[in-house]
């Protein structure tokens, strides 16, 4: 094994310097397509943000006329006010655009292309082509959402990111066009939703394939298992759980979609609909198959949005704690678990579907017995951080609200877990705000976290701690406006989906709460444009960074920053785990895994930043 | 710095809680007036899981941020504890979280098989309302046996036994003349001591899944394009009366002060599942007759103006 990695380096330390296209464009360099994933993330982060906007105008202000936008976007019979369709197109597509293009790519193709090789000491993937591939099937589906938005008739996807059949799948019959009988705006944004889909799952299929292989087969010597990082054993369970759930989702995906152009009738029951005076079928399939599949994936889905995020942030806190990872084994195996159980609990998002309810009390207790893994994973971050050396680093204290945020999400996700508190909270912005701060306040928060930490290795400066803050601080406080209220919401009552509550009596009161929300969300936008400009600054003036700017243990620390091609200078040789801080009767509060036994200090020239960094001890001084 | 940031923390936290707190006495914001047989039990399950989530919440948080309030400043030279776990305290923190865990989803399942266990469900007999509701784009379709026809069921000797044949050979598929229809509004009366008035209701819907989602009685069930489900409810309270002035049925009838139009008396009819693009608009409403003579004289009044409207279905 330590041939091919040495080899590999000497190999690449020669090659000639590659062209624009090959470097830049189809680069087979996964640090390279770490990064194109990272910054086609971000760029649809904010397509996804401005949807969400579009949703929150709609529900502060139903149907109210809109100045400019409402002129330029629904001129005409609607006269300037949003039409409901509309707002189906954009809750859906804002679900759809943040799960598959932003939060699934940032978590697993930006940041498990970039650490995994880095982190287990090898010079790139196993399968760099399919790697490469594996970007480049994201841009179909880029583009045919895209597209999407403007198709005609009836615009982009309009039955929420779950694609429900019959409201979905339902089509006219062949020679009369691809509008569906049952919504005006669902027709071909709908085919090409579902396209689009096929592409994602099939480049996350190849990403998880070379992440399993590379992890299994290229660790660096002396990486043993138990010595892997956090953040790669969160990526290779990932890996795991996208290898065995992505192919339901995958024949789910083709089956709707010869449902949509072809007729067939996978997911139209035995028995005739009547959509206005248009009647279908009779069908040989059910409504529910397509809930079955669909959950089967997209419920260890959302752990695959969670647990990279989860492996990141305890490397994250160990290192800024300047303490070891407290109790890194029953974390490892809350990870394995929380993976296992979350093949067997798609069924508790059907509790109110018509399946039978005593399936219902089975999947409620293995649902909620996933938050035992889920304290144990927060008791030992809590366990990490007490008593350590704290570093509050922008990237720890996203990691920090990481932890927190996700112990909101965790417990409400209690409630709904529990069948009959669900009959009323079911479909309810119960449901939304919980999602939320499971997606946007854990997951976001620790993408930002992984950018902080990361970027200095991935462009070789670092980003600029005091506007970092600055855009923790308001992006935290405006989030928390925006998310928790939507429990207080669903509390009472207040379906989802809906694009105009005060039709019903119960939720006139409501409102204002509606619009405290929307407002948050407009800030918590617009403060997402100081990580940008962050961002784009510290890549061309940020101060450059050593080969170790936080004087972490892991293997990626060891490499130039940015990594050549090849990665390593010197083929890494693992001694020790990765969260060996504070170790007594050492000079450093850190100790390398690659630091041969009984070197004292750690070389001048694998930790030359110190001197160049002043401003990061000053920041947590 | 650090105990700015362990203010920011604790201070959002604070603020969460609160929240909670405050919504729970602001009229509208809470969970809504509760007036189903088993809404009762499923309101003290949520505050059970309430309780027990606020407690691990304040615990875990008020954990997080004193951390960042005392160990938050980073000394130079200081190092922290070589500390790589504990196995009694890994060992203390899965126990008792799991004997919790398990216990919140053993309680449960009692109420869960009252709501939704088919062996629950009260048995088709004379004192039990039937109605059958097609959910279609974007209305509930409702239908009552008509009053002749619950006449001659409870004229019948064999009344009970033939309601069991119809539940195999459910009058939801098969309309009688005398049926009576309605949109949007579902009529029931309130359970008397002796338990007639239970009403079950067989769901269907004609084109795309709805969800029929009653708030006020805590219950909720999606409609699924060719199944008929079976829904039960049997309600406490009542607030629907004549109104001389408008001459018909009004629901929002406070019966304690005898006034109508009171917000705690309207128990709206909600669609909960995604249903196309005027899915919000889904709306009915629960109107509950005092007792059964009162809904009675409501359904002789519905079927007069139905037929009123439509001679030839009266023949």
């Amino acid at each position: 094994m330590s041939d091919s990695i040495s080899h590999g380096a000497e190999a690449h330390a020669h090659h000639p310097e590659l062209g624009f296209m090959r470097k830049y464009v189809f680069s087979e360099d996964h640090k390279m397509i770490g990064i194109q994933f990272l910054f086609s993330g971000i760029i649809f982060l904010f397509v996804g943000g401005l949807l969400a906007w579009l949703v929150r105008l709609q529900l502060g202000w139903p149907h109210a006329e809109v100045p400019i936008l409402g002129k330029w976007l629904w001129s005409g019979s609607a006269g300037n006010r949003m039409p409901p369709d509309f707002y189906n197109m954009a809750f859906t597509m804002h679900a759809s655009v943040m799960i598959f293009l932003v939060i699934i790519p940032l978590l697993t193709g930006a940041f498990g292309n970039f650490t995994i090789p880095l982190m287990i000491g090898a010079g790139d993937m196993a399968f760099p082509k399919l790697n490469m591939m594996s970007y480049w099937f994201m841009w179909p589906a880029f583009v045919v959402f895209l597209l999407s938005f403007v198709v005609s008739p009836g615009g982009a996807a309009a039955s929420g990111w779950t694609s429900y059949p019959t409201i979905a799948s339902v089509t006219m019959p062949a020679g009369q066009g691809f509008e569906s009988p049952a919504q005006a705006a669902s027709g071909i944004g709908q085919i090409m939703w579902l396209v689009g889909l096929i592409f994602v799952g099939v480049s996350s299929m190849m990403g998880s394939v070379n992440y399993i292989t590379t992890i299994i087969n290229m660790r660096a010597p002396g990486m043993t298992l138990f010595r892997m990082p956090m953040t790669i054993w969160a990526m290779f369970i990932t890996a795991i759980l996208q290898a065995f759930a992505l192919p339901v989702l995958t024949v789910a995906l083709f089956l709707q979609l010869l449902d949509k152009t072809i007729n067939t009738s996978f997911f139209l029951p035995p028995g005739t609909l009547n959509f206005g005076n248009w009647t279908a079928g009779p069908g040989g399939g059910q409504p529910l198959l397509w809930q079955h599949l669909f959950w089967f994936y997209s419920h260890p889905a959302v752990y695959i949005m969670i647990l990279p995020a989860m492996g990141m942030v305890s490397d994250i806190i160990s290192t800024f704690s300047r303490k070891a990872l407290f109790g890194y084994k029953p974390m490892v195996f809350a990870i394995a678990g929380i993976a296992g159980l979350g093949f067997i609990v798609w069924g508790h998002h059907m509790f109110q579907s018509g399946m039978d309810p005593r399936l219902g009390t089975g999947f409620m207790i293995a649902t909620i017995l996933i938050a035992l893994p889920s304290a144990v994973k927060t008791f030992n971050w809590l366990g990490t951080t007490y008593q350590g050396n704290l570093q509050l680093t922008t990237a720890m204290l996203n990691a920090l609200a990481f932890v927190s945020m996700f112990v909101i999400g965790g417990l409400s996700g209690i409630f709904m877990a529990a069948t009959t508190v669900d009959v009323y909270i079911h479909d309810t912005y119960y449901i939304v705000g919980h999602i939320h701060y499971v997606l946007f306040m854990s997951s976001v928060f620790g993408i930002f976290a992984g950018v902080y930490y990361w970027f200095p290795k991935m462009f070789g400066r670092l980003m600029n701690e005091k506007w970092g803050k600055i855009h923790f601080f308001i992006t935290f406080v405006s989030a928390n406006l925006t998310f928790y209220p939507m429990h207080i919401l669903g509390t009472g009552g207040h379906m989802r989906r809906i694009a105009d509550p005060l039709q019903y009596e119960f939720l006139r009161p409501l409102q204002p709460m509606n619009q405290l929300i929307s407002i948050s969300a407009f800030v918590l936008g617009f403060a997402q444009f100081i990580f940008v400009a962050n961002f784009l600054y510290s890549l061309f003036k940020g101060p450059k960074a050593g080969r170790n700017p936080w004087n972490s243990n892991t293997l990626e620390w060891t490499c130039p920053s940015p990594p050549p091609h090849g990665n390593f200078d010197i083929a890494p040789v693992v001694y020790r785990g990765p969260y060996e801080y504070g170790a007594p009767d050492r000079e450093d509060d850190f100790w390398p895994q690659t630091l041969p036994p009984g070197v004292a200090k750690v070389p001048a020239e694998e930790a030359p930043h110190t001197a160049e960094q002043p401003k990061v001890e000053k920041e947590h001084g | 710095m650090h105990k700015f940031w362990a203010a920011v923390f604790g201070v959002i936290i604070v603020l969460c809680i609160a929240l909670f707190v405050v919504a729970a006495f602001v009229p509208g914001w809470w969970l809504p007036k509760q007036v189903s047989t088993f809404g009762d039990a499923a309101d003290r399950l949520f505050y059970m899981i309430l309780w027990i989530t606020t407690f691990f919440f304040v615990l875990t948080e008020a954990l997080l941020v004193y951390n960042i309030w005392k160990f938050g400043d980073a000394k130079p030279g200081y190092k922290a504890p070589y500390v790589h776990g504990n196995h009694k305290l890994e060992v203390i923190w899965t126990i008792v979280p799991a004997g919790i865990l398990v216990l919140i989803s053993v309680l449960q399942i009692g109420t869960w098989e009252e709501i939704k266990y088919t062996k629950n469900f009260p048995r088709p007999d004379i004192s039990v309302n039937q109605i059958v509701v097609v959910a279609r784009q974007w209305e509930w379709r409702i239908r009552y046996p008509g009053p002749e026809e619950q006449k001659r069921w409870e004229r019948d000797p064999k009344g009970p036994e033939n309601w069991r044949k119809l539940a195999e050979f459910p009058f939801e598929d098969f309309g009688q003349y005398d049926d009576v229809h309605d949109v949007n509004a579902v009529h029931a009366w309130m359970m008397d001591e002796r338990g007639a008035g239970r009403v079950l209701i067989h769901l269907k819907t004609r084109d795309v899944l709805h969800s029929f989602f009653l708030p006020h009685l805590r219950l909720k069930q999606d409609a699924v394009p060719g199944k008929v489900i079976p829904v039960w409810f049997a309600v406490n309270d009542w607030n629907t009366a004549y109104d001389e002035k408008s001459k018909t049925w009004v629901d929002g009838f406070n019966h304690n002060t005898g006034q109508f139009g009171d917000r705690n008396f309207i128990w709206d009819l909600a669609c909960a599942e995604f249903c196309g693009s005027r899915h919000s608009m889904m709306k009915g409403r629960l109107y509950i007759h005092k007792d059964r003579a009162d809904f009675n004289k409501w359904l002789d009044f519905q079927q007069k103006a139905q037929n009123a409207r439509m001679p030839a279905a009266a023949e």
